[in-house]
């Protein structure tokens, strides 16, 4: 399959600290998790591949286009979508007026057409009915969803979203995912999340970063599958775990590597996360 | 060739109207409203100031105007807003070219208020103002080029205030850009003013392009 997206040794340093080192990756249709703790260089990654900013070094294709030069950055741009970690609105543009001015900067110039576009889109995240109010008077789940709408207009080949559920109250999120999952069919995404239930209900391919590198690049169930055999369950914890914590049901339940006549524990992604973290070297103590 | 150009003539006057309700009015309504009442403070007390006085009173109005310039380019929707094919300098040359015909209404305005007898030579106080006005915008452009900021307008307000308490200060006397009207070398030193409008306007206008994909090692 044409990957979407495809880069390679990209890197970018503010200052002496590298905020991106060597990364590589091919990204295809459907929506791809990019999982890391904070300061591992999820958000710079987004807004290199989104041409937000400059990588320092590197090369990397979106939809066959070199955003390093300047007509190609225009022709990537034209086919992207994105939703910033901290979108900002201007408060007193209604929900329809918004997005029609992230339609015209992407220049969508018929305006019926795009009057049109703008009205589906914010009907895709069931904002039809609310598209005349003022964005000041929108909960917080509903303006991140003008901000996806805005991502979504001019239907782009590449859709960037930088932890679009963070601060959403559960219902919210799963409304969100389910918008997600529909944004995935027939385009690229690149979902960037700390929620590892997302990737797990989401994605068809998980990316897991550390310190600006990329420790893990594989499907979801690949990286559960890392943390078979390296979970199990004591009644204390065990201090020779990775990680331990005191489950519901009183137990502890640890990640690492257990001992002898351990009892083992069925793995999860968060597991297989906290795993290729450690393998990087990150602190992952819980 | 033509048809790309008019589409783009399209979306510029598209743009325009959700522009001009992005600008920071309460920042240059504010500006503006003191301003006038700086220039005004002669008319409004019945003072007969001096010439000199007058020239302080239309350059505290100038810097007054430029720093709610120091606003214009502030965007609280800049990071959605980042990535998108309308180039940058094109939206900031919007907003500029939006302000532009009120800011010389409002210029008019204080000049018309300070009194005939001790007013300045309009041409040499218009080129002072012009040049602090542009500083303005370009120090915005500036910060929008080199931070994050969506709001940079507080900051490079500061500046501004800042760089016109120094810059008498520390100006060589030899440039002679805050002398008097009645000085000889009051023409010099609007040759200066001229250059300096010049200067900082094509580094405002070299900041509104986005950078290179490529900065090294490719």
């Amino acid at each position: 399959m044409t990957p979407t997206v495809s880069a390679s040794g990209l890197g970018l340093s503010y200052g002496r600290t590298r905020a991106l080192d060597d990364v590589s990756l091919r990204l295809t249709p459907g929506v791809t998790g990019l999982l890391g703790p904070n300061g591992a260089g999820k958000t710079t990654l987004l807004r290199v591949l989104a041409t937000a900013v400059p990588a320092d070094r590197g090369a990397f294709t979106v939809l066959g286009h070199d955003p390093g030069t300047s007509r190609g950055r225009q022709e990537v741009r034209r086919r992207l979508g994105y939703l910033p970690q901290t979108p900002g609105f201007h408060p007193d543009f209604t929900a329809f007026e918004f997005v029609d001015y992230v339609a015209i900067l992407k220049e969508l110039a018929d305006r019926r057409e795009r009057h049109r576009e703008v009205r589906r889109v914010l009907a895709e995240v069931d904002l039809g009915d609310v598209r005349g109010r003022r964005i000041k008077k929108l909960s917080g789940g509903m303006r991140q969803r003008v901000a996806l709408a805005a991502a979504l207009v001019g239907d782009p080949g590449f859709l960037v979203l930088d932890e679009p559920t963070v601060g959403l109250d559960p219902e919210q999120r799963m409304r969100f995912r389910e918008l997600i999952a529909g944004a995935g069919e027939g385009r690229t995404v690149l979902l960037s999340t700390h929620q590892t239930e997302d990737v797990a209900m989401l994605c068809h391919r998980v990316i897991v970063m550390a310190a600006g590198t990329v420790c893990f690049d594989g499907t979801p169930a690949e990286l559960t599958a890392r943390a078979a055999g390296r979970v199990w369950s004591s009644t204390e914890k065990d201090p020779g775990a990775k990680a331990g914590w005191r489950t519901g049901t009183g137990s502890f339940r640890n990640v690492g590597d257990p001992p002898p006549g351990a009892e083992p524990a069925e793995p999860t992604l968060e597991d297989g996360y906290l795993l290729a973290l450690d393998d990087a070297g990150t602190e992952v103590a819980a | 060739m033509r048809g790309l150009t008019a589409v783009r003539g399209t979306l510029t006057v598209d743009l325009a109207v959700p522009l001009w309700r992005t600008l920071p009015w309460r920042a240059l309504a504010a500006a503006g409203a003191l301003g006038l009442l700086v220039a005004g403070f002669p008319l409004v007390t019945g003072a007969e100031p001096a010439p000199w006085q007058t020239l302080m009173l239309l350059r505290g109005a100038a810097l007054v105007g430029a720093l709610g310039l120091a606003f214009l380019l502030d965007d609280p929707a800049r990071h959605l807003t980042a990535p998108v094919p309308t180039p940058r300098l094109l939206r900031q040359a919007l907003r500029v070219a939006l302000v532009a015909p009120l800011a010389a209404l409002w210029w008019t305005a204080v000049l018309l208020l300070t009194p005939v007898a001790s007013r300045p030579p309009a041409g040499g106080v218009t080129l002072e103002a012009l040049a602090v006005g542009a500083l303005a915008l370009a120090a915005a452009a500036l910060a929008v080029r080199l931070t994050d900021e969506a709001r940079p307008g507080p900051f490079v307000a500061a500046f501004l205030l800042f760089t016109a308490v120094l810059a008498p200060l520390l100006a060589p006397e030899d440039w002679a850009l805050f002398v008097q009207a009645d000085d000889p070398r009051w023409s010099v030193g609007h040759d200066r003013w001229a250059v300096l409008a010049a200067a900082v306007a094509v580094l405002g206008a070299g900041c509104g392009p986005e950078p290179s994909g490529r900065r090294r090692g490719r």
